[in-house]
């Protein structure tokens, strides 16, 4: 099964850019563990023809050169899911989007290049009220949304929302929105470029 | 340094969003109920320390298995919640429940005496003594029973005509397939054979258990869970698949075993596929090749059925009916039918279990389809009882829909044509 689209990650940011892509006509595909936003924005997607695998996750992709070429999830086993160009947005800490060690902060699914400080006593400020530096913590991005692994960037993936370094939902939604509208224009353009 | 915590069902990841309680069909319409949080992860807590922490309510839970679909964790909730059945609840089953449960023996004594059955069943004084006697609720419309049997037509009719073919799939019919619906085991015959398939049977096939386990009767599903599991683990020696059409069954066999009733499958696990998923990967992969017929038109309505949900196979079923030129297909919401299986047969759950389906039955209205797709029998009875337009089993659906004798010579690998199996 291939889609124009994958999505992987079903929070504001993710269903987002899902919906908007496919009611422009593209054929998407969202992988969501748990409808960690509710059926107001799940629903009309689903009706726009999307295809909503839920509960589901991500369990590796499949790489060729720089490129996604597909992703195993944990219900359809060994069936990849193709796609010409792929969106994560899995969050931070709490959905499991980025993870933290005693030594390290990672991108669990792909090992993405995530920016965080080296120095771990700088990690947290112990009043509860101070600007938190974890909350910083991210996947870092080229100018066009696009994540690296290794200091390689991936051409066909693109981050946004809490995944990313700088972004927290403590701020407010905005930034998060911005980020995943910043996405979804990139993508229309490259649709268009292609065309 | 222990890094996760490892504990029965993932009961311990539970953060306590209670995402799991909004999306609970059941505590929309029963206050009263704990609700999967409550009952699930946090009771397991206590029931932990001491047993008489079992409530007894956790028997409206339905097992739509909604809960864990939603959670973001992974907490196997309904598995939790039916464990705890099993371990502490203290379930004497009644008559009713047996009968119920018991769908291999209710199924073999129903069958030769069929249209005495089905038309005492459908009398109202019949109802009405099973609703004063058994609790059975009166409204309820009862599946009819065959009069004879899908193992015995096939054994007659098809058996011998599938050893011709150059690859082989076992079939687990279930019980709705042996003695209610027959014509389903036999849509899937022909189209296994159309697509170049021999169909055999298991060595032995008894219920999955899911009624079992729904009637507390744990011991008895795990005896029919083993006898399973070894006949799909002898097919699987001999380079065969086991294929199913029903959603429940399968759902049963891949997660229940393990996860309710403490039985390991790992070794067989990806052997048991339903149908739809295995025709449309052989498709997409060009192993089989499919003709359809010209004149095939269709407006349908799909409901993923709560355990197709589970198993995150509703693309597979979608994917392979879009295939079919002149279906338009048009996805329902995401809802349950409130059914449950035997749960809804029960007086006690009757009218819960139609308030709960009101919301996918308003969503048939809204669309109007010519018939409505689902891998699932029991939301069939529901779903045709409640709002009188007829379910269909997507294998049924591209039965029709293909041309058997063109897809067959397509598939040939013989130079002369193989008989074809007369339903």
């Amino acid at each position: 099964m291939k889609f124009d689209v994958i999505i992987i990650g079903a929070g504001s940011a993710g269903m987002r850019v899902a919906s908007a892509l496919q009611k422009a006509g593209r054929k998407t595909a969202v992988i969501g563990l748990g409808r960690s936003i509710n059926e107001v924005e799940v629903r009309p997607y689903e009706r726009l023809g999307g295809t909503l695998l839920i509960g589901d996750s991500v369990r590796e992709g499949l790489f060729e050169g720089n490129r996604l070429t597909a992703v195993h999830t944990v219900n359809l086993g060994a069936y990849p899911l193709k796609a010409d160009r792929f969106v994560i947005a899995t969050g931070k800490f709490l959905g499991g989007g980025i993870v933290a060690d005693m030594d390290r902060v990672y991108e669990p699914l792909f090992g993405l290049d995530v920016a965080y400080d080296e120095d771990r006593g700088g990690w947290f400020d112990a009043s509860f009220g101070a600007p938190q530096r974890f909350l910083r913590f991210g996947v870092r991005t080229d100018a066009q949304s696009r994540p690296s692994m290794g200091g390689r960037t991936v051409e066909n993936l693109y981050a946004c929302g809490e995944l990313l370094e700088g972004i927290s939902a403590v701020d407010g939604r905005e930034e998060i929105e911005k980020s995943a509208d910043k996405v979804l224009a990139i993508l229309t353009q490259a649709d268009h470029a292609e065309a | 340094m222990q890094k996760r915590n490892i504990s029965p069902n993932n009961f311990e990841q539970c953060v306590k969003c209670a995402i799991c309680t909004d999306f609970c069909p059941v505590l929309k319409v029963l206050p009263d109920y704990p609700g999967p949080k409550h009952a699930g992860p946090d009771g397991e807590r206590l029931r932990l320390k001491n047993a008489l922490f079992f409530d007894s309510n956790l028997k409206y839970c339905l097992n739509c298995k909604r809960c864990e679909v939603v959670c973001p964790s992974g907490v196997r909730i309904a598995d939790i919640i039916h464990s705890a059945r099993d371990r502490y609840g203290d379930i004497h089953p009644s008559l009713r429940d047996r009968m119920l449960a018991n769908t291999d023996a209710m199924g073999s004594l129903a069958t030769p005496f069929a249209p005495v059955v089905n038309g005492t069943l459908g009398l109202g004084v019949t109802k009405s003594v099973m609703d004063g006697v058994l609790k059975i609720d009166h409204r309820r419309t009862f599946p009819k029973y065959t009069g004879r049997k899908f193992t015995s037509w096939f054994r007659r009719e098809a058996a011998s005509l599938q050893d011709a073919y150059f690859r082989q799939v076992s079939y687990f019919h279930g019980c709705y397939v042996n003695y209610n619906y027959p014509q389903l085991g036999k849509d899937f015959v022909r189209v296994m054979n159309a697509l170049g398939y021999g169909v055999q049977l298991l060595d032995k096939e008894k219920c999955c258990g899911v009624a079992m386990m729904s009637g507390g009767m744990f011991d008895a599903a795990r005896r029919n869970a083993r006898i399973n599991l070894a006949s799909v683990a002898s097919a699987a020696k001999e380079g065969r698949v086991t294929l199913t059409t029903s959603s429940t069954c399968t759902l049963t066999m891949r997660e229940e075993y393990p996860g309710v009733l403490g039985i390991d499958n790992e070794m067989v696990r990806e052997d048991i596929l339903l149908a739809v998923r295995f025709i449309y990967e052989a498709i997409e992969k060009g192993e089989a090749k499919v003709a359809f017929r010209p004149d095939f038109k269709a407006r349908a309505a799909y409901h993923v059925p709560c355990h197709q949900e589970k198993l995150g196979w509703g693309l597979f079923t979608r994917a392979l009916m879009e295939l079919i030129p002149g279906m338009e297909l048009v996805p329902l919401d995401s809802n349950c039918c409130g059914i449950a299986g035997t749960y809804g047969f029960k007086k006690e759950n009757y009218e819960r279990s139609q308030q709960i389906g009101q919301a996918l039955f308003d969503d048939i209205a809204r669309v109007g389809p010519d018939y409505v797709i689902c891998e699932c029998e029991t939301c069939k009875w529901q779903i045709e009882m409640s709002t009188g337009v007829e379910v269909r089993n997507p294998i049924s659906v591209l039965a029709e829909a293909l041309d058997l004798p063109a897809t067959a010579a397509l598939n040939q690998r013989t130079n002369f044509a193989l008989k074809e199996v007369q339903s």
